[in-house]
């Protein structure tokens, strides 16, 4: 009788090991794919915004010619931009080209015929949603990374994630700022 | 000062109080039918399987027909892509942070502030919001809306509340037919001892009391949901003031003008029915409340 309830144990145990690593494994999987996701959820975007950008300067220009400082500007952060080999590489690109395309938001501002028009309107909120999905797309990194971690390093997550090899991710370093929108006024 | 609130732990809190609670429903179902197995005979169980039946039909065709009832009811459109392009951009982003695939965006022509989320799967859902919000709240406060709207989609709140309902909805049925079967039939208990006359009273009871107890319970899940949605609107937006706010103008604002049955009145984001005042009954908390626990987030 003793036996049998020993045995009976054991089997117990190790079905709900097995049971556990199962979840565990595949927890883990669905974890890392949603947060290599993400980081290709953020490069769309920052495509996205790249690909706007001629669109934006030929606008600009057709009401402000002479802003050509600020059109060097905003043109050389998109070739960066273009030219950036990794993700990394893009993501800081990127910030040169936000803050190019402020100033030119910021000059649009002495041009009322500009802001008045409906292409310069519609450009303006497209590249204000997109920066903004930017922004959230970076955020949905950040938390993908942080359930990650907090299901590795807590029990019994840790122990079934030690078995498979895998530990706390670092965070790439993206930063979430840039909330603030393109300077734009709306009234 | 008041305790400030983390939001992820709100989240958790709020998650792990609604499960309970639906186990709590669970329980008394489970425990009725256990009283049935004791005192009726086995011809019973065919009038209760068929119930049970056309319970589930029913509401499985009530949440998936339900919200393109409210839908139509509204006169809600498709909201077009370059008339809201701002209202898109909102939701797009918000499903990026949510990870959910963008739900179809709909406007409701109302001056009323309200908006709504329905859709029994991520990938099949629909957000709705009202001209009169977009026109009196500003462009933080749309955002802090949808983010809570967005957040019920990502909780998967409608196939959660549908789940509780079935439950509710057997409960209910089942004590129904066990206060009939005792009324009419009972022909079998003609000499019962003490013992069995003290079980068959607290039997009667609990079939008379459970369907009323199990429906508060699930309008107590219907408010922790929503707070749930309004945690998960701060996740989103990282700015909990902004759904706040919002709150704070519909509750000035809304005059209950959004016609709606009481049937379909708990999916909306800010319950258009006056009985939202008395709390046991209400399907949503009251907004000082949701206003005073997302300022201190």
């Amino acid at each position: 009788m003793i036996e049998w309830i020993i045995f009976g144990v054991i089997v117990g145990a190790i079905f709900l090991f097995v049971l556990g690593l199962l979840y565990y494994y595949n927890k883990i999987v669905i974890m890392g794919n949603r947060i290599d996701n993400a980081l290709s959820q953020i490069d769309v975007q920052l495509k996205k915004r790249t690909d706007l950008v001629p669109n934006l300067v030929e606008t600009v220009k057709g009401y402000a010619k002479h802003e050509k400082k600020i059109f060097s500007n905003v043109t050389k952060a998109r070739e960066n931009m273009l030219k950036a080999g990794n993700l990394q590489g893009r993501v800081d690109a990127s910030n040169q080209l936000t803050s190019a395309l402020r100033s030119v938001f910021a000059i649009a501002e002495n041009y009322p015929k500009l802001q008045a028009s409906e292409n310069f309107k519609l450009l303006q909120e497209q590249l204000e949603g997109i920066e903004n999905k930017i922004a959230y797309s970076r955020q949905y990194y950040n938390d993908s990374i942080l359930t990650y971690n907090n299901s590795v390093t807590t029990i019994p997550g840790r122990w079934f994630s030690a078995i498979m090899g895998r530990r706390a991710k670092e965070f790439i370093k993206i930063a979430a700022s840039e909330r603030a929108p393109v300077n734009v006024k709306f009234e | 000062m008041k305790q400030r609130i983390d939001v992820f732990d709100q989240i958790n809190s709020n998650k792990r109080k609604s499960v309970a609670l639906a186990f709590f429903v669970g329980v008394i179902l489970f425990s009725l039918i256990i009283i049935i197995s004791f005192f009726f005979n086995e011809y019973s169980y065919i009038i209760i399987s068929m119930g049970v039946i056309l319970v589930l039909i029913y509401i499985y065709a009530g949440y998936k027909q339900g919200y393109k009832v409210v839908l139509s009811a509204t006169g809600a459109k498709l909201a077009d892509e370059r008339k809201y392009l701002h209202l898109h951009n909102v939701v797009d982003g918000l499903s990026i942070a949510a990870g959910i695939p963008k739900p179809k965006v709909y406007v409701i022509p109302s001056e009323d502030i309200n908006a709504f989320a329905s859709g029994t799967d991520p990938s099949k859902s629909v957000v709705a919001i009202t001209t009169g919000a977009l026109k009196k709240l500003d462009r933080d406060e749309i955002e802090g809306v949808m983010a809570h709207e967005i957040a019920h989609i990502r909780n998967y709140d409608i196939r959660f509340s549908m789940l509780v309902a079935v439950l509710v909805g057997l409960v209910a049925i089942i004590s129904n037919m066990m206060i009939r079967m005792w009324w009419f039939g009972g022909n079998r208990s003609r000499d019962k001892s003490g013992v069995e006359v003290v079980l068959l009273i607290v039997a009667i009871i609990l079939a008379i009391l459970s369907p009323i107890i199990t429906r508060i319970v699930q309008l107590a899940i219907s408010r922790k949901r929503e707070y749930l949605a309004d945690a998960g609107s701060a996740q989103l937006t990282r700015n909990p003031d902004s759904l706040a706010d919002a709150l704070e103008k519909i509750s000035k604002h809304n005059k209950n003008r959004l016609k709606v049955s009481e049937a379909v009145s708990h999916i909306f984001f800010f319950d258009p029915k006056k009985s939202a005042l008395d709390s046991l009954f209400a399907t949503h908390p009251p907004a000082e409340k949701r206003i005073d626990i997302l300022r201190r987030m």
